[in-house]
Formats: C-alpha cells, sequence, structure tokens
C-alpha cells in the first residue's frame, strides 16, 4: 500500500501473448463474442468463424500447446455483404450476427458446441440494413438490437418464424442518433444504448420505460456494457474516455483517461474488478476499476482494434486471458504473467 | 459598431484586407475581454432585386448595411454570425499563406457549418464588398469540368500545340477527336484528383514548384465526364499516339461513398457496365488516398476534427447499395482483389459512421503534397531497391 509519504507506487500488471491465429479472415475483424468454450469472429467477409478454447493450458510457465485455439467450425456465406456485429448469450447456447445486407441471423449451439441457424430476421424491403449493435440476454431469449434512427428493438428470438419474421416485444425510442452499442444487463433488468451525438441512455426493461439519460461524452459512444453484478455502466468511444456510471443514480462516478484515440470496444473481466479497452491505434489497455487507472497497455500494431474481449474465466484458470482483433486480420491472445 | 474598421490601436489606417481583418478579430478580442453584453460584425451586402424583404431596404437603394449579432436573437442570428467569422478567419488564412482558395474549398473546409454552396457564394461577395475589393483581393476564385496540368503537349490535328503547364490554372481537358498526339516524355506519374478546390490548392503548393516538370494533375471535378476518362486513358495506356507511356496513376478522393464510387468510376467505369466500358478503364489507377488512416483520430486540433462528419442516411443507403453491387462473384476476375480493397473500404466507413473531405489534409501540416511526395519517394525506393537487386553482383 502506497502512503500519503511515501513514494508513489504504480501497481501495473503484465501481459504476455501468448497465441496468435494471423490471417483468421482475409478482411477486419470487426466482432467478437465469447462462450464458457469457444470465441466467434465475425469480419467483411460472410464467414463467421469459431474456435475453441477449452483445453487450452492454463499455466503460463507450462510448456504450450501448440494449437491452444484450434478452429472447429465455419459458418460459410452467412452474412453475403459481410458481418458488422456478433454476440452470445451469457450461457453460452444461443448467438446472434448483424450483416451489412441489414439481415440478422439467430444461432443455437448444440452440447457438443456445434452452431447451427435457428432463423434469421430480415428487414422490411424499405428499411433494409436498418439494424445496428446487437445485445442477448442471459439465456438468449430476447435480442436487443439498435437502429439507425436511434430505436432499440427487442425482439423474442423464441418466435422466429420461417419468414424471417421475430416479435417484437419492445420499443425503445431516443432522438434518433444512430444506436452505435446496446447491451443487456446480466440479470436481464436493464438496456443500455451509446448513440452516435454521445446519448447514453438506460432502460428499465421491467417499466419499458427510460430510467436514466446519461450526459458527459458529447462524442461517438462506441461501447457500452454493464458490470458483471450490474452495479455499474462503462461507456467509452471518440471522447477517449471510459465512463463509468452508477446503474441505480444514473451518477457519473469516474472518467478514465489514458487512450489517445478513439475507443472502439470495452469488456468488464468476470469479477468487475477490470475493465479492457481496445482503441482506434491499436492499443489495448486494461484498467483496474478499483483504483481508476490504466494497469496495462498492449500494443501489437497500430492497426484498430475494432474489438476486444476478456475469455469467461474457466473454472481452474489463475490467470486470465483476453482476445483482441481487428483491422490486422488476426486473432491475438493475452495472458496475465505469472507472479504479478 | 463595437470596433472601428478606420484605424487601428497605432492609429494607422489599415490598408490590406489582411489587416482589416485583423483589426475585426482585435475588436471582437477587446468586447470579450470587457465583457460587453454580446458581440456583433457588420457587412455592407448590395440589394438584390426582387428582394423578398424589399419594404425594409426601400430606402437604402444601392447599399445595406446588416449588423450580425452574437449571440443575438435566435439560432439564425448565432448561426450567420459563426459563417461570417469563419470565412474571415479562413480568408486571412489564405492571405497570410498566399494560397489561393475556391468557394468550394471554403464551404468543404467545414460543410457542417456551412450548410450549402449558396450560402458560401453569398457571404464571400458580401465580404469582398465590404471590404470594397473585388474577390479575386481575398485570394478566392470561383469555380468552372475537366482540367489538365503538367509536363504534358498536346499536337492539335489542326497542327497547333498547347502545353499544359503553361498555366497554373491548369487547361480545359482537351476533347480526344482535336488531337492527333501527346508528347508526354518527361511525365513519370500522373495524379487524378477528385475535386477542383484540391487541384488547384495542390497547383499553387511548393510541392509543384518542385515536381511540375515530372507529373500531371488532372480533375474530372467530381463524377468525370467521358472527355476527361477518355483522356486519362489515352495518357496512361501505351499506345504511338503518346509515345508508348504507361505512367502510374495515382487517386485521390474523398473519403465518402461518393468519393469511392468517383475512384470507380476511372478505374471501372461502372462495376454493373464494366464490359462496355473498356475503351475508358484506367484499371491501374492506384488508391491513394482519402484512407481511414489519414484521418487523424489522436489530434486534438479542432481544425482536424472539423472536417470529419458524419455519415447521412443516404451515405449510408449508398455505401450499402455499393456493398451489394460488388458482392464477391459477381464480378469477373480482374476486378476481384479491386473490389475486395474497396469492400472493406466501405465496410470501414459503416463501422466508423464518418466520412472526410480531401481539404481535411489541407488543414493537416503537410497536406496533400507530404502524403503524395511521401508515397512518390517510397514508389522510387521501391524501383531502386529492385534495380540495386538485379546489379547485385557490382561492387
Amino acid at each position: 500500500m502506497p502512503t500519503l509519504f511515501g513514494p508513489y507506487t504504480s501497481f501495473s500488471k503484465q501481459y504476455l501473448q501468448t497465441h496468435a491465429i494471423p490471417d483468421a479472415h482475409p478482411t477486419d475483424i470487426f466482432a467478437l463474442a465469447v462462450t464458457p468454450s469457444q470465441v466467434l469472429s465475425a469480419s467483411g467477409s460472410s464467414n463467421i468463424r469459431i474456435y475453441s478454447t477449452k483445453g487450452q493450458i492454463i499455466h503460463a510457465d507450462t510448456p504450450e500447446d501448440e494449437h491452444p485455439y484450434p478452429l472447429v467450425q465455419t459458418l460459410e456465406k452467412v452474412h453475403p455483404l459481410g458481418c458488422h456485429h456478433i454476440c452470445t448469450s451469457l450461457d453460452g447456447r444461443t448467438a446472434a450476427s448483424a450483416g451489412f445486407g441489414g439481415e440478422l441471423n439467430i444461432w443455437t449451439c448444440s452440447e457438443e458446441g456445434s452452431w447451427t441457424l435457428k432463423g434469421t430476421i430480415t428487414p422490411e424491403p424499405k428499411k433494409a440494413g436498418e439494424h445496428w449493435a446487437l445485445a442477448l440476454s442471459e439465456n438468449g431469449q430476447y435480442l436487443a438490437c439498435t437502429t439507425h434512427d436511434g430505436r432499440i428493438n427487442v425482439y423474442d428470438t423464441s418466435t422466429i418464424s420461417s419468414e424471417g419474421k421475430a416479435e417484437k416485444i419492445t420499443q425503445y425510442e431516443t432522438k434518433g442518433s444512430l444506436g452505435m452499442s446496446v447491451d443487456l444487463s446480466s440479470n436481464g433488468s436493464m438496456t443500455a444504448s451509446g448513440h452516435q451525438n454521445g446519448s447514453i441512455y438506460i432502460f428499465n426493461n421491467t417499466t419499458s420505460r427510460m430510467a436514466h439519460s446519461l450526459s458527459g461524452l458529447i462524442k461517438p459512444v462506441r461501447s457500452v456494457r454493464f458490470s458483471p453484478a450490474c452495479r455499474y455502466l462503462a461507456a467509452a468511444g471518440d471522447a477517449r474516455i471510459i465512463a463509468l456510471y452508477d446503474t441505480q443514480s444514473g451518477e457519473q462516478i469516474a472518467n478514465l483517461t489514458g487512450h489517445a484515440s478513439w475507443i472502439m470496444s470495452v469488456d468488464w473481466n468476470w469479477s468487475g474488478e477490470y475493465l479492457l479497452s481496445g482503441g482506434y491505434d491499436g492499443k489495448a489497455k486494461i484498467w483496474s476499476v478499483e483504483r481508476r487507472e490504466c494497469v496495462a497497455t498492449q500494443t501489437e500494431s497500430e492497426k484498430c482494434l475494432w474489438t476486444v474481449k476478456w475469455l469467461p474465466k474457466a473454472a481452474s484458470a489463475r490467470n486470465e486471458t483476453f482476445v483482441t482483433a481487428g483491422a490486422g486480420k488476426g486473432l491475438a491472445f493475452y495472458r496475465e504473467a505469472s507472479g504479478t | 459598431m463595437p470596433y472601428d474598421t478606420k484605424t487601428n490601436i497605432a492609429g494607422e489606417i489599415p490598408n490590406s484586407v489582411q489587416e482589416k481583418i485583423g483589426l475585426i478579430f482585435q475588436g471582437l478580442n477587446r468586447d470579450l475581454l470587457e465583457q460587453r453584453d454580446g458581440l456583433a460584425l457588420t457587412l455592407r451586402t448590395r440589394t438584390r432585386q426582387a428582394s423578398s424583404s424589399s419594404h425594409e431596404n426601400g430606402n437604402a437603394r444601392d447599399v445595406k448595411f446588416r449588423r450580425l449579432c452574437f449571440p443575438g436573437r435566435g439560432v439564425e442570428d448565432a448561426w450567420r454570425f459563426t459563417v461570417v467569422l469563419r470565412m474571415l478567419e479562413l480568408v486571412h488564412e489564405a492571405l497570410s499563406t498566399g494560397k489561393t482558395l475556391s468557394k468550394r474549398d471554403i464551404y468543404y473546409r467545414d460543410p457542417a457549418l456551412f450548410g450549402s454552396q449558396t450560402h458560401v457564394d453569398r457571404y464571400i461577395d458580401d465580404i469582398a464588398f465590404t471590404f470594397d475589393v473585388p474577390r479575386s483581393a481575398l485570394n478566392v476564385t470561383a469555380v468552372a469540368k475537366g482540367l489538365i496540368l503538367g509536363a504534358v503537349t498536346f499536337c492539335r490535328r489542326d497542327g497547333s500545340n498547347a502545353n499544359a503547364a503553361v498555366d497554373r490554372e491548369g487547361v480545359l481537358v482537351p476533347p480526344l477527336s482535336e488531337l492527333l498526339s501527346v508528347s508526354m516524355k518527361a511525365v513519370k506519374w500522373v495524379l487524378v484528383i477528385e475535386k477542383e478546390a484540391s487541384f488547384r490548392s495542390l497547383a499553387s503548393s511548393n510541392f509543384w514548384d518542385r515536381l511540375s516538370t515530372e507529373g500531371v494533375l488532372l480533375t474530372g471535378k467530381g463524377y468525370p465526364d467521358i472527355a476527361t476518362r477518355a483522356l486519362l486513358r489515352f495518357l496512361s495506356e501505351p499506345s504511338p499516339q503518346n509515345g508508348f507511356a504507361s505512367p502510374p496513376v495515382y487517386g485521390l478522393v474523398d473519403f465518402d461513398p461518393d468519393g469511392l464510387a468517383i475512384l470507380a468510376t476511372y478505374k471501372h467505369g461502372s462495376f454493373a457496365l464494366a464490359h462496355e466500358n473498356s475503351s475508358l478503364q484506367v484499371p491501374q489507377l492506384k488508391w491513394l488516398g482519402l484512407r481511414s488512416e489519414h484521418i487523424l483520430m489522436e489530434s486534438d486540433d479542432p481544425h482536424a476534427s472539423q472536417g470529419l462528419m458524419m455519415l447521412t442516411p443516404r451515405d449510408r443507403g449508398k455505401a450499402r447499395k455499393m456493398l451489394e453491387r460488388s458482392v464477391p462473384g459477381s464480378i469477373s476476375g480482374a476486378l476481384e482483389a479491386d473490389s475486395e480493397e474497396w469492400r472493406g473500404a466501405l465496410q470501414v466507413m459503416l463501422m466508423l459512421n464518418v466520412k472526410a473531405e480531401l481539404q481535411l489534409l489541407d488543414a493537416q501540416s503537410g497536406g496533400v503534397s507530404e502524403l503524395l511526395e511521401s508515397y512518390l519517394a517510397m514508389q522510387s525506393r521501391y524501383t531502386a531497391s529492385l534495380t540495386r537487386n538485379l546489379h547485385v553482383d557490382s561492387p
């Protein structure tokens, strides 16, 4: 513990790149989603690729497996114009992906870990491509989806029909600015959205009303994430700061500064102690939420990191792992070095 | 009037427009320091015939004065004040750096503020009228299709010659039917520029002073006409008429769906009609900029961030249609690699939800010339290394 009079010690952590999958896709990787045993990657190409994270060696000091993250499935030609968002439910059984053509695909995972298409929600011809960012509820029943004109549509994925329709159970209206990011709290009680014009909203899913309109970022909000215990909301984007809000009071409780460029993606670790963020300049940062400071920075290249994700903590894992992807077209896995 | 255009603080009479603008800003600065209520500028405007508010200017026959206040009575007032102030700033910048701006240039430096070209045209004339100088004295020119400038000499069918290097403003693209041949021995590269404004700013830069003997600049002013495309093909495709020259061709367009569509027009015509356009295509055209990596996200410079705009619903719709038209497999083999780069750019644009005009580079130090020069240097190093490798054994 640093004292008031003692020398200031900065608590830093060390992460090592443990594995890389170069050229996982032929184009930019725009989104990653994780389940307890897999990583799903979506890109400008028409395929979704799935890598297994099971059976990897957990301790950094033991020898590496040659293929710790093997490719286990490729969903071929599922988004003809490319795929911009993908998300999974917490239980890892459902996934949703959104394509540049405006189509939404809903996927289910078998016990063996193989994905099949459950159904497609096709846009009405006149409003082609209006869906943008996605989030699934804990068990995958509800899919929240932002639109170009600022709405958040919530679909019941259990009602999906072969004609490409699903029942819309709620529609949240905002001021008409593109919804760039969306999240559902793990307890299912709240929806949050971040918009092009800097607005951030929290909605109460029970009453279907807006609970908070959060101020503070002004510039496009590219990522919003609820903490695992649903107490905080992290929001980040072109303002180059990560803003933390108390989800009950709506008050802004912290600003994490240090990114020199746009922040494209943020993610909480399983315990809510750390935040991971990825920037347009290719830098990934790990933040201690308690200390309100950056504890590690990773620079692989100067290429944009469209997406960064912690892998869910496996029961036996001692050191946490995260994965980054973006304009570099590959996946990079990092693990906290032992003994820090 | 909160400021006095007649004398400055030292009592001297300002003689240049630059000084006059300086005085206006001094005046505003003083008002701010003395915490007066509101700021104001006065413009001398020409009365317009068939003016909608003719009863107001009935007694001022030729000239009326218009007071622009900030914050003023409403959003309109504040906007008007801001527009004029921003234009004065740009004119001042043009005068102090000795660069010439076109009206279109001014508009593109801050399209979000100006809203439309007509506003810029009107206020620039009013500003010139206020200072009682011709518009050219503000270093602002009007915009005239297809211009070419550089080290080429056209030989016409009637026997006359025309050198495209004589006038820095460039010469109008000659119709191909009039040309017998073109001499381009000195030409090392051809640069195609989307907009006339950028063409002009490049033509008046130091960069062009150094490289005018080895390069050609060409603009089709937006979507190019057939004559411009035909000429570009004529210059870049080896034939007896152009001395079997095949200089590399680079393209500089806006980072928006239209910019990419314009680039594709030069390269392939339209994707849909690619097979019919083979006589106008320039498939070797390389996309120099503006690319997403040229957009400085780190920058706190307000000028740089002002150049960035969000995509409109029309832009997003256009980008999506362009993606649909270039689905892999729908295009023949040779275009496949091109369309991949092109699709990637469109997707990134949609993801960022950002577009940027070429003029963004003008606001950055070095601008277009630095980008081009570093690219040309890289190319020549590459060529040199190839040549060296061929002579690996020589001492």
